[in-house]
């Protein structure tokens, strides 16, 4: 099934409808205290938040440690919609474009153990964790926070923020679980980094109980945790499955609470596979499928021939057969992307308002020969691809087929396979001849996709754009603070590009959420805030 | 005379532990990616990849690194971990165990269904029963053992909701379920080794059974039972015993995937771990440990003959 923009906007509802049924008895109930969740992890390389951009570690950190704001979580949550409340921050005030003042709450204590050993927590901590996180050697999401001037403790719990100019995503980058985890200055100069598992200490719902490397993780419950009642589960068990067939296995004997697969989802090809045998063996379980916000895309040199032609740009994209792809690689179910991946609903631009780029995402090789052709390769021309596999088949056959389908209108590319370090600190970050393929980091606002990919000398331009209409726009967009204007601007981003194809973009697939009807008030949704979207949820074993 | 034979082994293992020395040092070296871009990739600061080059010490010429490193193994110390921090030779310590406890659990279940069935295939020869067993062996032999862990685990998940036990259980914590849960590991990691010694057991034993002196004891009415036991299997089993101690390399290698299927955090899955994160020291110093057990244990066969056969004198 190949998803239309009205698919999509159905499968939303459906989404919404699916996890708001089972919460609307969920409600009438009484939430209950106790039980263990049990949950499919990955092995933290380590447990520092300021030093890995690594999933594995924000993850498990997300169960315990607080952010200033965080996004909205639960059933009512419509899924790749982000909305965003206080975590620390009981409330927030912006008196000038620049100027953020944040009202923290009062009795927020950290986890009961040495040295804090459950100390009230001050606006003296925020501040040190944002200068932290902004200064410490080797933060890569350093940049989330790029605009921040200053930061300061007006009084015991009240936190002002100064930015160099004014930024709209400034709290939505506060609410990203990939940024500031508020931690205690006393733990990080007792252990150096945080990188041991012992100075997990934060102010979240749960603390961390055991570690075992390789092995498995375990959290208890925090009962000096600051929303009163709140969590409800008592222990969170995470086992560290590395094998596909034993996640499996383990899921289908019912070990597992939530999806084995980020974010609590399971692959689709698995899925297709036991969905029948899930029915009889777990017949409460409940799911809802959206769109997934990880996009894969050809990048090239623009600054270069001969991709600086823009009818070559736009001739790889017709050559591109996208519903080949979803069909082939997704098992039929996915979605098509322009510039801001579909998943991110609020923002990413229906195709039917796409205006005269929507005829680039359609696939004909006759046009692409044209073009081609226009621009002087009546013969196509050759190239190289830079590639690492991120260890996925899925990435490896649409790859494949990428190279397949250029092939078709005279493109002969030559893979140029990188392992995966290599490949992060070379193709990732622009350095290549020709082109690269692969998957962007699956952000949860449209900024990220947007201003570093497009932004002239970014890290992550990976295409060398340099576009005075797109960088204008790009800037314009960070200071409207108006949504609705802000919106209207990204869509015009959105058309521009598509007419330029700086990047040729691939459809991405459908998650399929998954977690079983006893875990009560939870609702999926994108991100690593596993324990956002746990901590008000029950068990109704 | 056994004591001399065994010191003289001992030298001529010497010269076999540095060259294997000189193979488990070069060998990571080759394999593409470098374990600083690994350690810096993230962090995007490239600049750094000199210093911290520098500061792991894998700047230097790598002759002047393996000199260096073999100083430190003579002396016991086998460096420490470039991504945890930590001495190897504590970090294999504390996975060893476990791999160990593997493997010769899946000697024992190998032996267990290579000579009873290797016994019955040759006294039965050319029956139903040997026929069976022939075939089992090929089909062992042939299904490797990551497929077959992957159908032992899904499959009874699918048909009857049971699954083997996931997440590691300690022997301190629960005796019972630490035990239990090697047991279909070590059963999928024996198969093939199994396989391969009931082959050989048939093999030889059919040859011994042929022998005059079996049919001099069949002459003079000696059960089978005695016969085949005592006078064949004692005399066929030598063959058998040389080839399990090159079947350990097999098993150990076995349990690199064995143990990442059922989530053992074994020493073979540190191994596993470090190759990809190129931690050339735990790479170095696994394999060497491997490499010093497959070396002993093939000494202790040799030593093991005498006792099987009397007539082995050293």
């Amino acid at each position: 099934m190949n998803l239309s923009r009205r698919d999509l906007l159905k499968l939303g509802g459906a989404a919404l409808a699916g996890a708001s049924v089972a919460p609307a008895g969920a409600r009438a109930q009484t939430p209950k205290r106790g039980g263990t969740l049990s949950i499919r992890t990955w092995d933290p390389p380590h447990f520092d938040p300021f030093g890995t951009i690594s999933y594995k570690t924000h993850i498990a950190l997300s169960f315990t440690h607080s952010r200033l704001l965080k996004h909205k979580a639960g059933p009512s949550v419509v899924p790749g919609t982000f909305s965003i409340e206080g975590d620390l921050a009981e409330s927030w005030t912006q008196p000038n474009e620049t100027t953020y003042v944040f009202k923290l709450r009062k009795g927020v204590r950290w986890h009961a153990k040495p040295p804090v050993n459950g100390r009230e927590l001050t606006a003296d901590d925020v501040v040190f964790s944002v200068n932290h996180f902004l200064t410490v050697k080797g933060n890569a999401n350093a940049y989330m926070l790029k605009s921040v001037d200053k930061v300061e403790a007006v009084d015991k719990s009240t936190v002002k923020f100064t930015l160099k100019e004014p930024f709209v995503w400034f709290l939505d980058m506060l609410a990203n679980p990939h940024a500031v985890a508020i931690v205690a200055r006393e733990v990080v100069e007792k252990y150096g980094d945080l990188k041991k598992w012992e100075s997990v200490i934060g102010t979240g719902p749960w603390m961390l109980d055991s570690y075992r490397p390789n092995v498995s993780l375990a959290y208890v419950r925090n009962p000096n945790y600051f929303l009163p009642g709140l969590p409800y589960i008592d222990r969170v068990e995470m086992t560290v499955d590395e094998d596909n067939a034993s996640r499996m296995a383990a899921f289908l004997s019912g070990k597992y609470d939530l999806g084995w697969e980020f974010p609590g989802t399971i692959n689709r090809v698995d899925w297709v596979q036991i969905k029948d045998t899930l029915k009889q063996k777990r017949p409460k379980l409940q799911t809802v499928e959206f769109v997934a916000p990880v996009m894969s895309h050809i990048s090239m040199r623009t600054d270069q021939k001969p991709f600086s032609d823009v009818r070559v740009r736009q001739a790889m994209a017709l050559a591109i057969d996208r519903k080949a792809i979803i069909e082939a690689v997704f098992e039929g179910v996915g979605a098509m992307n322009p510039a801001v991946p579909a998943a991110l609903r609020e923002w990413s631009i229906p195709f039917d308002k796409l205006g005269e780029g929507a005829r680039y995402y359609k696939h004909d090789p006759a046009e692409a020969k044209r073009l081609l052709a226009a621009a002087g390769y009546p013969n196509g021309f050759p190239g190289t691809m830079c590639f690492t596999t991120y260890g996925s088949t899925i990435l490896v056959d649409s790859m494949q087929l990428v190279q397949k389908d250029l092939k078709v209108v005279g493109i002969d590319v030559k893979i140029d396979q990188k392992e995966y370090g290599a490949y992060i600190a070379t193709c990732f970050y622009g350095k290549f001849d020709s082109m690269t393929y692969g998957p962007q980091t699956g952000f949860l606002e449209p900024d990220n996709f947007l201003f570093g990919q497009y932004y002239p000398e970014e890290l992550k331009n990976q295409s060398h754009i340099n576009d005075p209409v797109v960088a204008d726009m790009l800037v314009r967009q960070r200071r409207t603070f108006d949504p609705a204007k802000r919106r209207e601007i990204i869509y015009d981003i959105q058309r521009h590009l598509a007419k330029h194809q700086y990047y040729v973009q691939m459809p991405s697939g459908v998650y399929v959420a998954v977690w079983e009807g006893a875990v009560k008030n939870y609702g999926p949704n994108m991100g690593y805030d596993y324990g956002g979207r746990l901590m008000a949820a029950w068990l109704e074993r | 005379m056994l004591r001399r034979y065994l010191a003289k082994r001992l030298l001529v293992a010497i010269p076999s532990l540095v060259i294997a020395s000189l193979i488990v040092f070069t060998l990571p070296r080759l394999i593409p990616g470098d374990v600083v871009v690994l350690m810096l990739a993230e962090k995007a600061y490239a600049k750094d990849l000199e210093e911290l080059r520098a500061k792991l010490g894998l700047d230097r010429p790598l002759p002047v690194q393996y000199v260096e490193w073999l100083g430190r193994v003579a002396r016991g110390d086998l460096g420490e971990s470039l991504w945890t921090k930590r001495p190897v030779l504590e970090e294999i310590g504390q996975r060893l165990p476990l791999t160990v406890e593997l493997a010769l659990l899946g000697l024992t279940f190998a032996l267990m269904i290579a000579v009873p069935v290797g016994v019955i295939s040759a006294a039965r020869q050319d029956t139903v029963q040997d026929y069976l067993a022939r075939s089992a062996a090929i089909l062992g032999l042939s299904v490797p053992g990551f497929w077959l862990a992957t159908l032992l685990i899904v499959l009874p998940a699918i048909w009857w909701g049971w699954r083997p036990v996931s997440g590691f259980v300690e022997f301190s914590r629960d005796a019972i379920g630490h035990v239990t849960q090697l047991l279909l590991p070590a059963l999928i990691l024996g198969i093939a080794t199994g396989a391969a010694l009931m082959r050989l057991t048939r093999g030889m034993l059919l040859e011994v059974l042929r022998q005059d002196y079996v049919r001099t004891a069949w002459a003079k009415g000696l059960t089978e039972r005695v016969i085949v036991m005592k006078h064949g299997l004692r005399n066929a089993i030598i063959p058998v015993v040389t080839l399990l101690g090159t079947q350990l390399p097999q098993i150990i290698g076995g349990t690199v995937i064995i143990e990442t299927v059922f989530g053992l955090p074994g020493m073979s899955r540190f191994l596993f771990d470090a190759i990809l994160q190129r931690d050339y020291p735990v790479i170095q110093g696994v394999n060497l440990v491997v490499v010093s057990v497959v070396v002993l244990v093939n000494l202790a066969v040799d030593a093991l003959y005498a006792v099987l056969d009397p007539r082995i004198r050293y």
